[in-house]
């Protein structure tokens, strides 16, 4: 495809994904915080929700063979080690590189400041990347995948890996209805005014732990 | 309706499935899975070649600089912006400043301070992807969808590093 395609496609995919980010509310940094504290799972859900999606479509385009998969390489240090590096800095900015652009979008400004340190921080690497090439981003064992791992085909895997995941979702959700993570002002703060929050619920109080609201989720 | 454009809020599972269904042009027409953080490289290789143009001998900023992939990925990102301009337009629920949560569990009052904040983040935040190869789309969403097993473990470090750093702030 001709650059300029593949930017028309780019915008308009990634004008669907702002729209999925900020409807579902993942793009606020109280969200984000508050999955990482285990008080709000909005964000883990969205999260299994798109892998499930993902391993679905997968299993159906490459089983019929119209794509070829395109994993990553294995590094273990490179994975450990920037992946650590990667959550410390999305506790800190309130968003991953992705939902940094929806903040912009949705209208906060400290998130023009996150995108500014996370285009240093992608400059510091292009001239770091040089030395860490041959210490940490090669070799490996290549590009390792659990369904070649347990010699299945990949669809057969994907599929079980789907099965699993929509177990875990559906416990989550009995668990923790998504509506009560949702927050006063749609921003995984405080207790939403539907289920009996307001003005007179008090900061970070378990939205679980106010009233009978549990009953009256029920009841909707 | 349910999920109407100018509803506040969809279900988890409807922004899932749609953000999951995204692969399908990603791999059909782009040829690759969907990803947010190299594009970063990308602008960050353009803005570094105004000022040292040699910056495009380095073989890992040379094979960000041009082609269909990269541009379509800074475009992806350019559009969560303005798909999430239009959403929020739509529904009424605009942002201004920072989000409260800040004040609560950093005790952050100005947006300078914040902003500062925000770049430290945006800085630690990009390294580690770049480190990782990936984000929590390009790991995450595809590499999980993949069963890419080096993409469970960098999932796996970026949940630890994240949970790590937010135990350190005041637990709401």
């Amino acid at each position: 495809m001709s650059v300029l395609g593949a930017v028309g496609v780019g915008l308009l995919m990634g004008m669907v994904f702002g729209f999925a980010l900020e409807k579902s509310r993942v793009f606020e940094p109280g969200m984000i915080i508050g999955q990482f504290q285990f008080r709000n799972f909005i964000m883990l859900k969205i999260f299994l929700t798109a892998v499930t999606t993902g391993l679905v479509v997968l299993a159906v385009l490459n089983g019929l063979d119209l794509v070829k998969l395109s994993p990553k390489a294995t590094l273990f240090a490179a994975d450990v080690g920037g992946g650590l590096l990667l959550g410390a800095g999305i506790a800190l900015a309130g968003a991953c590189p992705g939902t940094v652009a929806a903040q912009i979008g949705a209208g906060y400004r400290d998130a023009i400041g996150t995108l500014v340190g996370g285009i240093a921080g992608a400059a510091l690497f292009i001239h770091v990347q040089p030395v860490l090439e041959p210490l940490i981003l090669t070799g490996g064992p290549g590009k390792l995948r659990v369904d070649v791992a347990l010699d299945m085909p990949y669809w057969v895997t994907a599929l079980a890996f789907a099965v699993v995941w929509v177990v875990v979702l559906v416990a989550l959700e009995k668990w923790r209805p998504w509506r009560v993570d949702l927050g006063a002002d749609h921003d995984g703060l405080g207790v939403p005014p539907a289920l009996g929050g307001g003005a007179n619920v008090p900061d970070g109080q378990d939205p679980l732990a106010v009233g009978d609201f549990k009953i009256g989720l029920r009841r909707e | 309706m349910p999920y109407g454009l100018r509803d506040k809020a969809w279900s988890p599972y409807a922004a899932g499935v749609l953000i999951g269904l995204l692969q399908i042009p990603a791999f059909l027409l782009i040829n690759t899975a969907l990803g947010a953080s190299s594009s970063y490289v990308t602008v960050a290789a353009h803005l570094v070649s105004l000022v040292d143009p040699a910056v495009s001998g380095i073989k890992y900023a040379a094979q960000h600089l041009e082609g269909a992939k990269n541009w379509w990925q800074v475009a992806m990102v350019a559009g969560i912006a303005a798909g999430a301009f239009i959403s929020s337009r739509l529904s009424g629920v605009r942002r201004r400043g920072f989000s409260p949560v800040w004040t609560r569990v950093v005790g952050l009052r100005s947006l300078a301070g914040r902003t500062l904040m925000g770049v430290a983040g945006g800085f630690v935040m990009l390294l580690g992807a770049r480190i990782a190869d990936g984000c929590t789309s390009g790991h995450g969403i595809s590499g999980m969808a993949q069963l890419a097993v080096g993409s469970f473990v960098a999932v796996g470090a970026m949940f630890a590093g994240g949970i790590l750093v937010a135990m350190m702030m005041k637990r709401l």
